[in-house]
């Protein structure tokens, strides 16, 4: 831009705002930090803040953001030029527990026991994919402002690897990989993702969707899972704690993100497979992905209609989305109670959700940091709720069609489970067969 | 005396002559059978337990792209005269760091003129109208703050 600048931000921050800065080109920029953390700090404390020392180099912080408009550049501020940052593709050979020791200690795991990815094992892995090892599958990046990576086959077949995968299974992982959807998300409020696994490849590979699909208990779901979180640490550098990871409490259904396959041969007729729902045949092979934050077991009661009671335990923050898991028997009772497609489940609940504008407007973080920025902006239709009065309704989901209903479980009661999970995006399995 | 000497120089080169500095006598060439003992080569393996094995391993990582080294701004002589820009990126409740800032800034820098903006759309849109005013405007920029 040509102007001179003096960036702040809290001390939380330093670390990220330093890496993000030299990853951009500007290694010296000076940024000035006050105490963590502002947001809903009264202006008195705020006047202090100021008034006091940066927590980070220990000058006054007005000295601070002077200099930084002030002080003369030096030749390296002024630098222009490229600075490559070659990957070397074999590691220094060691010991199988040094290498160990090794990955735990430069965080490319997720804390546990990896396999570790010898050249016969790499080899095996790509020997179940047509494509090429030095094929470029596609870019990720830790999250917005961080720059994306690109990464090859042969990259993504060293993580399967790494996260235990049988070969068998990498197609599927590729097509994660393809998305560019990293599954660690820089964000403080420590998001989860989520993979679903549609079409004849879930069952070609022994995938679980059926009693105990969503815990611990198979080698793909888990295993596939895992590998996504390894991807996202590793591919694009993601998942540094401050640097590129900022979630303060972190999510741990990172471990493996919820991955499991849809139990497609319980759905009833009219409940359409999801990846079916997002454009895909049916003998397709598709991996879905969503993100969100966690799950939620509704105590529904067995005694009366259960579509009416679900808006209930669906309260979640106002346009953030809902992913419902039903167990078969769980669909079976809303087939006996009207419901013959997803799509009729999901508008009924997009209908029986709603909330008033006081509390749309005044409850939530969410809606006063992403919706009233732009409704103040004029964006419709926010900027007309805003003209509504207190006791009026408006619609706790931006559209039925966030309202996601995907299908698993051992019927071994009538339970369900729901989350705040909203869908991202679909990639074929089929192509990277 | 001078006999004396004489009788030390010729010494000398007695000693000398007998110590073989003078002509060599041709080397007699001895042919000699010796014997050298010869270690017998025994093939032994020896196992490398497991645990000291040298494996090598493909490294996970993904490709950064390279950075583009950006110059800096040119910096200001003085505040003196000049207009500086406060803007607010947006982030919920932090407004009143920015007013404060502004009332500090305009204590201790009288000549200089101060305008508090906050970003249009949420911290994470751009907004390239307000940029383009602190380009036309402004000399300076104060930007934060985040959480």
């Amino acid at each position: 831009m040509g102007v001179p600048t003096a960036p702040m931000t809290t001390m939380r921050f330093a670390e990220l705002v330093h890496n993000y800065a030299y990853s951009k080109g500007m290694p010296n920029e000076r940024f000035t930090f006050v105490p963590h953390p502002v947001t809903g700090m009264p202006a008195a404390t705020c006047r202090e803040y100021l008034l006091g020392k940066d927590p980070i180099s220990g000058k006054p912080v007005i000295d601070s953001v002077v200099e930084a408009l002030t002080k003369p550049l030096s030749d390296d501020d002024m630098k222009t030029g490229q600075i490559e940052r070659p990957v070397e593709r074999f590691l220094q050979p060691d010991t199988e527990e040094n290498l160990h020791r090794l990955f735990l200690e430069n965080g490319l795991t997720d804390g546990l026991p990896i396999v570790v990815p010898t050249q016969e094992r790499v080899e095996a892995m790509l020997a179940a994919t047509s494509h090429k090892p030095d094929e470029i599958v596609g870019k990720m990046q830790a999250s917005s402002p961080h720059p994306a990576w690109s990464y090859t086959v042969e990259q993504v077949a060293v993580n399967a690897v790494m996260a235990g995968c049988d070969p068998e299974y990498f197609p599927v992982v590729l097509a994660i990989a393809s998305t560019g959807v990293p599954a660690l998300f820089t964000s403080t409020t420590s998001f989860t993702r989520a993979v679903v696994v549609n079409g004849p490849i879930a069952k070609e590979i022994g995938m679980n969707s059926s009693t105990g699909a969503m815990g611990p208990f198979n080698h793909a779901n888990a295993t596939i899972g895992r590998a996504w979180t390894l991807m996202s640490k590793n591919l694009d550098g993601g998942g540094k704690i401050g640097e590129t990871y900022m979630g303060s409490q972190g999510n741990n259904l990172n471990y493996n993100n919820i991955c499991f396959a849809e139990k497609e041969e319980a759905l009833p007729e009219g409940w359409s497979p999801f990846h079916v729902q997002k454009g895909f045949k049916a003998d397709e092979s598709v991996v879905s992905l969503f993100n969100g934050w966690g799950l939620i077991r509704p105590d529904t009661s067995f005694s009366k209609d259960l579509a009416p009671q679900m808006p209930y335990w669906l309260q979640f923050t106002p346009f953030t989305s809902a992913t419902l898991y039903l167990d078969p028997v769980v669909v079976r009772q809303l087939v006996s109670e009207g419901f013959d497609t997803k799509e009729k489940l999901s508008q009924y609940i997009f209908d029986n959700s709603k909330l008033t504008a006081k509390s749309f407007w005044g409850d939530y973080y969410h809606v006063q940091n992403f919706i009233l920025p732009n409704a103040k902006k004029g964006t419709e239709p926010y900027a007309s709720w805003l003209k509504l009065a207190d006791d009026e309704l408006v619609p706790r989901f931006r559209d039925p069609q966030r309202i996601n209903v995907l299908v698993v479980g051992g019927e071994m009661n009538l339970f369900w489970q729901a989350s705040d999970l909203g869908y991202m995006v679909s990639a074929s399995i089929d192509k990277w067969k | 005396m001078r006999k004396l000497m004489g009788l030390l120089l010729a010494l000398a080169l007695l000693t000398s002559f007998l110590a073989g500095c003078g002509p060599q006598p041709t080397p007699v060439v001895v042919k000699e059978t010796v014997e050298v003992p010869v270690e017998k080569i025994v093939e032994k393996t020896v196992e490398i337990p497991a645990s000291e094995q040298l494996i090598t391993v493909h490294n996970p990582s993904g490709n950064p792209p390279p950075i583009e080294l950006v110059p800096m701004a040119p910096r200001l002589d003085t505040l003196d005269g000049k207009t500086i820009y406060i803007v607010d990126v947006g982030f919920t409740d932090t407004h009143q760091l920015f007013t404060e800032m502004a009332s500090i800034m305009g204590e201790k820098y009288p000549k200089t003129k101060f305008e508090v903006r906050t970003k249009a759309g949420t911290y994470f849109d751009n907004d390239p109208a307000l940029w383009d005013e602190v380009k036309a405007k402004g000399d300076g920029m104060i930007m934060g703050v985040g959480h």
